[in-house]
């Protein structure tokens, strides 16, 4: 299973991911993060067991609900925030906003606005890799929802018959915006979809984060070694609503027991306290930490002008 | 067994329609070297699909319908659309079946219930699907047969038109006819199923379907296979994925060419591009139609008399349907505009 | 060195120039090469050079991935309308993604497809459907109209920084033209005067550049002097060229394979209306194809399209010499 440092760090990482999108959820409610803006709560396990496993190098590909994959690829959070509140010093100096993360640096290539988009160019990402004799990986995050579109059939055909060095991961939620899975295909588990390919799948709860880490690695092994592609579907629950003001009458609220069974924070916190380690008061400091380094980061985000349109203008085109 | 129950009768008029279809085909490709300058544009033969065509539609009723792909002759044929019309069509006249609009490309007999045509890839099978969805919505036990090439499965219109039309149980039966050729690229080189030696009916695993690979250079196999597609789908229980695998016997369109340049049938490509002759040749000994007709003969159920009779018929009537096509006017220029709107 | 080659050969023989130039041009697309023995394959291997399934939201998908990651792809798109099919790579992924990143990231891509095959092809594969492109901020548009900037541009596309739709025109492949033999590049957005001229400006593209120069030569012989300008690429669009030759001219013909309402013609106008109008001495005259699918028999196909005739009776007109001649 996972060492303690390990279990540590990912805690970590999604007690910072959970404060930093409780905050956006408070802002946008003031109207400071303006726009569209959609959360991952509930699913932290799976950005945190994913990303902490990659190199800078290795690329990510996200789509509209990227928060947590930014934040645990290595993005700033300050500058996610700064981007979110459509600033100058904001990753993609405020043009990008929630669903529009990139961070090169740390090999955050893309996030798309629309469902699955961003499925044909994580291969491609591959076959870059793949042509250059690299041994970096490329991920790419999808719903559910990108799965009854057309790119991702046709980007699973080209990865297969490519043998492209490919992780395709799936947080499957159970729901594609406002309706559930059984509203969009008689095929509930993602990795029969691609059953016809025949490559390595494998259906994992998104909530057990070491379950996450473990299968991953594995995959991310091979992949490493040239071998592809690869399906990790993560079931995963969506705390919070479609995206923020999502009035979310189409479904019942779950009640707290239920909740705190399918939520990756408490039940990698409760197994460290079985296991001794991790006691209230280490818990405890986490989360503050995680609440400050997110305070640093809406002052810095405050301190940041936005764009001149001048400055905006010149990105149309590169020169 | 669907085809016990074939007389002998249905078992001729199967027959004579690819017959039809064939020597239709011949007279459009013939019509390049006889008639130079009145084929423009791109036309796609079925020589060699005859079998599944004619299987396909012969397990049909009068109210069903159907959507093809833009190698579309072989199917009205089958349905009884005036051939002559269709021709006439082809050379872009006034009597012709959509009044000189739509060409080889783009022929349609709706009160037939051929619904039409794309001439993009892939993009008439969603167009299927909700023919399916009204056929479902009218309640009259009506089907649908969705006709698409190999090549179109890596769409993503079929993806998405296959999850949806199994969700919600539409009576469609989805007929991929698989010529092993994109034009000139072999499916291997661009389909995981085919590179691993798969039949490409597995894909219907995808959506929880039923998916079925048959010979579709016998007619019999392939009526037998879509009989239970159809059944199934009029029975409510959703569509069907078909592999009907054939080889087409020419290439895969006529020379594409600006105006000025004189058009034709270039070789198949199995020659063209990849120099193999052999595999051309074994396709051709392997013709669905006189395999048919021997078989029929052979079985009693045709004596070579009639055979010969009834391709005299069919010779006569493409006589007709080229020279129909030939006196008939050209439109109106200026009707040009009529139809960009209802 | 220039000699005479047919246009689709320039266009062929940039693109192998530009693989052997910089190993990070990959093309590929469908029935790119299927064979071993092409010789795209022998020269530059089959990691580089690819046939791809018809999944046009994939390759086009792919290309933007790979730009990304530092590649420079030409994807072979055959028919400008197998780009619909994936609309939303075009137009709504490559060109904006730089934009919306901040300027991290730079997706240089070349579209190659080709247009206005109309020569009985019917509805679906004949559109000169440039502006559904041109209008996207981020994406460029050219329109090569001679065999010379057939391979100039397709060299300045693969070399752009940005994704670039390439269209090469299906009725212009076989033209003849002088092309250099070494490297050869137009740089995108400049215009070129066809025809000099002093009387009327008509501006056309592509296969239109051809039938302007014709209507000028028969205006010449009725005492007209008609510059032609070939604007070459639409996004970006040489507005100064134009311009400056309607301030000389007076006049100004709109020449467009293009259905009206879709056309280069109606951005050019809309911007000489509102940069130039001082210039003009007459009204603007388009000269489009007509709002209509384009018919596959031969007489309603011409009667949609523009040609020589109509151009030059548009010419007359502004000139205020239609009824002299009629």
């Amino acid at each position: 299973m996972v060492e303690r440092e390990t279990a540590l760090d990912l805690l970590r990482t999604m007690w910072r991911i959970r404060c930093f999108e409780e905050r956006v959820a408070t802002l946008h409610h003031r109207l400071q993060v303006h726009g569209l803006v959609h959360l991952s709560i509930g699913s932290e396990g799976v950005a945190a067991g994913v990303c902490r496993r990659l190199r800078d190098d290795d690329a990510v590909y996200s789509g509209h609900r990227a928060h947590g994959h930014a934040l645990a690829k290595g993005a700033p959070m300050d500058r996610v925030m700064a981007e979110l509140m459509g600033r100058s010093a904001g990753l993609c100096q405020g043009l990008g906003g929630s669903m529009h993360l990139v961070d090169t640096q740390h090999g955050l290539m893309g996030a798309t606005g629309v469902v699955g988009g961003n499925l044909p160019m994580a291969a491609g990402d591959a076959l870059a890799a793949r042509l250059r004799g690299e041994d970096r990986v490329t991920v790419v995050f999808f719903g559910d929802g990108a799965v009854q579109a057309g790119h991702f059939n046709e980007t699973v055909n080209l990865a297969a018959l490519w043998e492209l060095p490919l992780i395709f991961v799936c947080e499957n939620n159970g729901m594609a915006e406002f309706t559930p899975r059984s509203a969009h295909t008689k095929v509930a588990r993602v990795i029969d979809v691609v059953a016809p390919y025949d490559f390595e799948r494998r259906l994992i709860e998104g909530s057990d984060v070491g379950a996450v880490w473990t299968a991953f690695g594995e995959y991310l092994e091979q992949a490493r070694s040239g071998t592809g592609p690869f399906l990790l579907e993560c079931s995963t629950h969506r705390r919070s609503g479609h995206y923020e003001g999502d009035q979310q009458s189409y479904r019942d609220a779950l009640a707290d027991a239920e909740w705190a069974q399918l939520d990756p924070i408490a039940r990698l916190e409760a197994r460290g306290k079985d296991e001794g380690w991790l006691d209230d008061e280490a818990a405890a400091g986490l989360t503050a930490h995680a609440d400050a380094e997110v305070d640093a980061a809406v002052r810095f985000a405050r301190d940041s002008p936005p764009l001149s349109a001048d400055d905006a203008a010149a990105l149309v085109y590169a020169t | 067994m669907a085809t016990a129950e074939l007389s002998d009768d249905r078992l001729i008029w199967m027959f004579t329609q690819m017959l039809r279809i064939r020597d239709f085909e011949e007279r459009v490709k013939r019509t390049f070297e006889d008639h130079p300058g009145v084929i423009r544009g791109h036309t796609h033969l079925a020589d060699g699909a005859e079998a599944s065509i004619v299987g396909s539609l012969a397990t049909l009723k009068d109210s069903d319908q159907l959507l093809t792909t833009y190698r579309c002759h072989g199917y009205p044929i089958t349905l009884g659309t005036d051939t002559k019309a269709m021709m006439a069509e082809i050379y872009g006249r006034q009597d012709g079946l959509c009044g000189g609009y739509g060409g080889s490309m783009h022929l349609c007999d709706p009160g037939r219930g051929f619904l039409g045509t794309s001439g993009i890839v892939g993009q008439g099978i969603p167009h299927a699907t909700g023919v399916g969805f009204a056929a479902q919505l009218r309640k009259q036990g009506q089907v649908v047969l969705c006709f698409f090439g190999d090549g179109a499965s890596k769409q993503g219109a079929f993806h998405e038109s296959l999850n949806l039309a199994s969700l919600w149980k539409l009576p469609v039966v989805y007929i991929m006819e698989n010529n092993g050729y994109n034009v000139a690229t072999h499916s291997e080189q661009e389909d995981a199923n085919a590179a691993n030696g798969e039949p490409l009916s597995v894909k219907a695993k995808a959506y929880s379907m039923p998916g079925v690979t048959v010979d579709g250079t016998d007619p019999l196999a392939v009526y037998e296979i879509v009989s239970e597609a159809v059944a199934r789908a009029r029975d409510g229980h959703g569509p069907t994925l078909v592999e009907s695998k054939v080889y087409r016997l020419s290439a895969h369109g006529n020379l594409i060419a600006p105006p000025g340049v004189p058009l034709h049938y270039p070789e198949h490509e199995a020659i063209t591009v990849f120099g193999n002759r052999e595999e051309y040749e074994a396709a051709l000994r392997g013709d669905p139609v006189p395999r048919f007709r021997a078989r029929l003969v052979e079985q009693g159920t045709l004596d070579a008399a009639r055979a010969d009779a009834i391709a005299q018929e069919v010779t006569e009537e493409m006589d007709a349907a080229v020279q129909f096509g030939l006196d008939s006017p050209f439109p109106e220029p200026a009707a040009a505009t009529n139809f960009v709107y209802a | 060195m220039a000699r005479e080659i047919p246009y689709i050969a320039a266009v062929n023989e940039a693109i192998a120039q530009e693989m052997a130039r910089d190993d990070t041009v990959v093309f590929y697309g469908q029935d790119v090469a299927p064979s071993d023995e092409d010789p795209l394959v022998k020269s530059f291997g089959r990691d580089r050079v690819r046939v791809s399934p018809i999944s046009e939201t994939a390759e086009i998908g792919m290309a933007v991935g790979l730009a990304l990651a530092g590649y420079r792809p030409i994807v072979e798109l055959l028919m400008a309308e197998f780009m619909l099919v994936a609309m939303n790579q075009v137009t709504n992924e490559a060109p904006r993604l730089r934009y919306m990143s901040g300027g991290q990231v730079k997706v240089p891509l070349v579209l190659k497809a080709g247009y206005g095959f109309t020569a009985g092809w019917a509805g679906q594969h004949t559109g000169s459907i440039y502006t559904m492109f041109a209008g996207v901020p981020g994406l460029k548009v050219v329109l090569p109209s001679t065999p010379a900037d057939a391979k100039g541009l397709m060299a300045a596309a693969v070399r752009d920084d940005n994704p670039v739709v390439y269209l090469m025109h299906y009725l212009l492949v076989l033209e003849h033209g002088d092309v250099p033999e070494g490297e050869h590049v137009v740089p995108i957005g400049e215009a070129a005067i066809r025809r000099p001229g002093n009387d009327v400006t008509i501006v056309a593209t592509g296969w239109t550049v051809g039938k302007a120069l014709q209507a000028a030569e028969a205006l010449a012989a009725e005492g007209v002097d008609a510059e032609v300008i070939d604007p070459r690429s639409l996004q970006p669009l040489d507005m100064p060229a134009i311009l400056s030759s309607v301030e000389k001219t007076g006049h100004l013909v709109l020449a467009d394979q293009a259905t009206r309402h879709a056309s280069a013609a109606s951005i050019i106008a809309a911007e000489v209306a509102e940069h130039g109008f001082g210039y003009l001495k007459a009204p603007i005259k388009l000269v489009t194809a007509l709002d209509a699918t384009i018919p596959y028999s031969e007489p309603m196909e011409a009667f949609v399209l523009p040609d020589e005739h109509k151009i030059a009776g548009a010419v007359r007109e502004v000139l205020g010499t239609a009824s002299a001649v009629a």
